[in-house]
């Protein structure tokens, strides 16, 4: 663009006053764009720290986690075995027990259901000894592992430890 | 491509003709001076404001329990909610001096006379909205100063005969200030912003159709024209940069000097804060009101007579002035007025952060001082009148071009 | 009006607009100003001293204050160990992911004190002075020598002009008045808590840091003004945790704006300069 004095305005000051200015907007948007991430203290609930000592062999709980159930079952030797044995059965998401569990004789796993997101009933109430979602009958093993029903997938395993013997942290700490 | 693409719009809806016409070749007086830029930098608050304001509400609750725990759950926890709250509680006090400023450069200039009266009411209008504006804000985060405020501003209204105490009831939902009427504060501090943005919206449509004033208040021949853009987009853009740059530096290193630390206390409906003041911009109409209590059980609504009357003489202010110039550049006696006017401003903002029983100047109680300053006030639209009406005031001569 | 005229006038204004009504009124002496390292803008909390000053809020103010806004977790990023951390809560009854909570309730406050302690989240922001208003509260009490003049003074009944005269200079009363030097004599022997800049002179709070009240782990000296400083200086950052956010993000954007508008000056001036 030229104006009256004949002078190509793309000049190398407009340039840089448009590309500071542009810069400007784009730094001045990310405050307001920042702000509807999760704040300080919904970040602080990213973790949920569970006491497990009191939780005998075959007891199941459920936690909640960032407002999402979670099913922590202390699994007898029968229920492991079963998970295990089942290892090699022809399976829609095929993973192994020993792939889904820290220490085998604990289960943790997002209590929902990955067809529609249905929270399933307890461990035992299905098939394989497992978990039924009554919404649609989905029907999860022993390790969580669908087996039977619309489901497309396990249950998912949530980033957890074992902060000592007594004390599960589920979730990852986010700074 | 980008040409077919404007045709292609042009044809359906005439952009281009518009940018001409209000942008590119809108003729703007040449000889602005900066004090035109106002205009400009209260929009930009106008902007700063709204988008700050939405923002907020994502995280404010406007419930009395827990309204004080969400502003600062908007400092402490929420990402840059610090930077979005300061930015809207000092947005407010800058809205006020680029709007103040954009009055007073308007009655220096004569920009309200003949033809802009409508524009001049029009922007009368916003500003009006805008105290209500800044007084609903001001109660949402709930603290002692919000609390006291809002009880003794809406007391005001039982003044009103006959129905005011039925009308304050009304205004409150309740038969104190309490959780209804933080809830309607709310929703109105959230409408009102947008009657604002409309009366914006007509001002403007006011200006383009009679065009700027200008310091010589002269009406301008074709030649001493250029056209807004880009003239006086980029002085606008400087503005906005110098602007910015002091509102800025509130905002990161000096948060509160605007604001009460009283407000950080949570409202408590069972105690007073020792001294009430309200916002700033408050303090010049505050002052007036107060400096009516001599006329016994009439003194409250005199009062606000007296207070709402100080902003709406505005209203005629086109009409009390008839001298044959309009810019104060060559009216030697009304020049001399306004700069009294304006000093007598300064001076009830003084009076109105006082104490009413404050005494000063070696022993004069500072009502007296408001009584005064009020009189000289409502003086300076009455001596603009009879000066200009009687031709007391003679006009230098004017140029008839640049 | 030239610029140095200018200043006087405004010099001669504000003298004369100070209302006197407020000084001869309010009583309390003005607050002593004292450095704070946190202020300014280049100023920055202090690790150390937050870990000082957090160390006595929770041993000797939390007896009866909360600071509800804070968590005791938050106070690691000072460097406080977890363990040290769980302790401190713990003192108070709390887990540490709680907030910092008083042990003591409200209504057991009101039952000793007369009134609820107020909550020391916003505290220095909240009282006019600010960071000097909550160090003088914390120092302005009667010290070992005005307490011992006091309670000697009035043996017989009434007070001397000498006792008056020196009793009113060091806590700040007016000596034209013996009456209120009175009064307020007799109020301190009779135990109020009296303070040299509350407004009001009498305070419900006791006398609550005393010289050597706190062992610090870092060997810092435990005179009442290093406590009153780490104190106060804890509870501005518990009154703003954001403020190193703020004035490092702020830095920039005033750098920056800079650099715009006098790119905006530099376009503005060259294109103007044709019209002319």
């Amino acid at each position: 663009m030229v104006n009256e004095q004949g002078e190509n305005r793309r000049d190398f000051l407009m340039l840089a006053t448009g590309a500071v200015g542009a810069v400007g907007v784009a730094g001045a948007a990310w405050p307001f764009i920042k702000s509807m991430s999760p704040s300080a203290d919904v970040l602080a609930q990213a973790t949920t720290e569970v006491d497990i000592s009191t939780l005998s062999e075959g007891q199941m709980i459920t936690v909640p986690w960032q407002g999402k159930p979670v099913f922590i079952l202390h699994r007898t030797q029968a229920q492991i075995d079963e998970a295990v044995k089942d290892d090699g059965q022809a399976m829609r998401d095929p993973e192994k027990d020993g792939d889904r569990i820290q220490k085998p004789e604990w289960l943790v796993v997002l209590a929902l259901c990955t067809h529609l997101g249905c929270v399933p009933q307890p461990i035992g109430t299905g098939e394989y000894g497992g978990f039924l979602c009554p919404c649609h009958g989905t029907h999860y093993d022993t390790s969580g592992r669908i087996r039977k029903g619309p489901a497309p997938k396990n249950l998912p395993v949530p980033h957890y430890e074992f902060k000592d013997d007594s004390t599960l942290v589920i979730g990852k700490a986010i700074a | 491509m980008f040409k077919n693409i404007m045709a292609w719009v042009d044809e359906r809806l005439p952009v281009s003709d518009l940018i001409k016409s209000q942008l590119t070749e809108y003729p703007a007086p040449k000889n602005l001076n900066y004090w035109w830029n106002f205009g400009s930098l209260a929009l930009l608050v106008l902007v700063i404001q709204l988008a700050t304001g939405i923002f907020l509400v994502m995280h404010y609750k406007p419930d009395a329990a827990l309204a004080f725990d969400s502003v600062e759950h908007i400092m402490r926890d929420v990402n840059f909610g610090w930077l979005l709250r300061y930015m809207h509680a000092n947005g407010a006090s800058f809205f006020f001096i680029a709007v103040y400023i954009h009055i007073l450069r308007g009655m220096y200039y004569g920009s309200y006379r003949k033809p802009r009266e409508i524009l001049w009411w029009f922007g009368i209008v916003i500003f009006f909205l805008l105290m209500g504006t800044a007084f609903m804000g001001y109660v949402l985060p709930w603290g002692q100063m919000s609390y006291w405020g809002a009880a003794v501003i809406t007391n005001l209204m039982s003044a009103v005969p006959v129905v005011g105490e039925d009308l304050v009831i009304w205004v409150w939902g309740g038969f104190s200030v309490g959780d209804p009427t933080l809830n309607r504060f709310f929703s109105l501090h959230y409408l009102m912003p947008f009657l604002v943005t409309g009366m914006v919206v007509l001002h403007l449509w006011a200006l383009h159709a009679v065009h700027s004033n200008n310091p010589d208040g002269i009406d301008l021949e074709k030649k001493d024209t250029i056209p807004f853009h880009p003239y006086y987009t980029v002085k606008d853009l400087y503005g906005v940069g110098v602007f910015l740059l002091i509102y800025c530096f509130f905002v990161f290193f000096a948060p509160n000097a605007f604001l009460e630390p009283d407000n950080y206390i949570e409202a408590n409906p069972m105690q007073t804060p020792a001294h009430i003041v309200p916002e700033w911009y408050f303090l010049p109409f505050y002052a007036i009101l107060r400096s009516i209590d001599f006329l016994g059980t009439f003194s409250k609504l005199a009062g606000v007579i007296a207070m709402i009357g100080s902003i709406a003489i505005l209203f005629v202010l086109p009409f009390l002035d008839r001298s044959p110039a309009r810019s104060f550049r060559y009216r030697p006696i009304s020049k001399v007025l306004f700069w009294i006017f304006f000093v007598d401003c300064v001076i009830l903002g003084w009076v109105g952060y006082n104490p009413s029983d404050a005494v000063v100047l070696g022993g004069i109680p500072i009502v007296y001082v408001g009584r005064a300053a009020s009189a000289v006030y409502f003086g300076y639209f009455v001596l603009i009148w009879i000066i200009t009406a009687f031709g007391i005031e003679k006009p230098k001569p004017q140029p008839k071009s640049l | 009006m030239t610029f140095n005229s200018l200043v006087k006038a405004t010099a001669l204004v504000l003298a004369l607009a100070t209302p006197q009504a407020l000084l001869a009124g309010g009583a309390a002496a003005p607050l002593p100003t004292q450095d704070w390292e946190h202020k300014g803008m280049f100023g920055e909390f202090d690790n150390n001293q937050m870990k000082r000053g957090a160390q006595v809020t929770v041993e000797v103010c939390m007896g009866c204050h909360s600071v509800k806004y804070i968590k005791f977790d938050f106070l690691r990023q000072f460097g406080f160990t977890e363990q040290e951390v769980k302790d401190m809560a713990e003192s108070q009854g709390q887990t540490k992911k709680s907030r910092m909570i008083s042990s003591m309730s409200e209504e057991d406050a009101k039952d000793s004190f007369g009134v609820i302690p107020p909550d020391l989240s916003l505290m220095t922001k909240a009282r006019k002075g600010y960071e000097d208003y909550t160090y003088a509260m914390l120092t302005g009490y009667l010290n070992e020598d005005e307490s011992e003049l006091i309670n000697n003074a009035m043996e017989d009944d009434a007070l001397s002009d000498s006792e008056i005269q020196s009793i009113a200079a060091k806590l700040h009363l007016n000596p034209d008045d013996p009456e209120k030097v009175k009064e307020v004599v007799t109020r301190i022997q009779n135990g109020e808590n009296f303070n040299k800049y509350y407004p009001g002179n009498f305070f419900a709070m006791p006398q609550p840091l005393m010289a050597d009240q706190v062992e610090y782990a870092d060997g810092t000296k435990t005179d009442l003004h290093q406590l009153a400083k780490d104190t106060t200086a804890f509870l501005a950052w518990a009154a703003e945790p954001t403020l190193m956010e703020r004035k490092s993000t702020g830095k920039g954007v005033l750098l920056y704006l800079i650099l715009l508008t006098a790119l905006l000056y530099a376009i503005k001036r060259r294109m103007w300069s044709k019209l002319h």
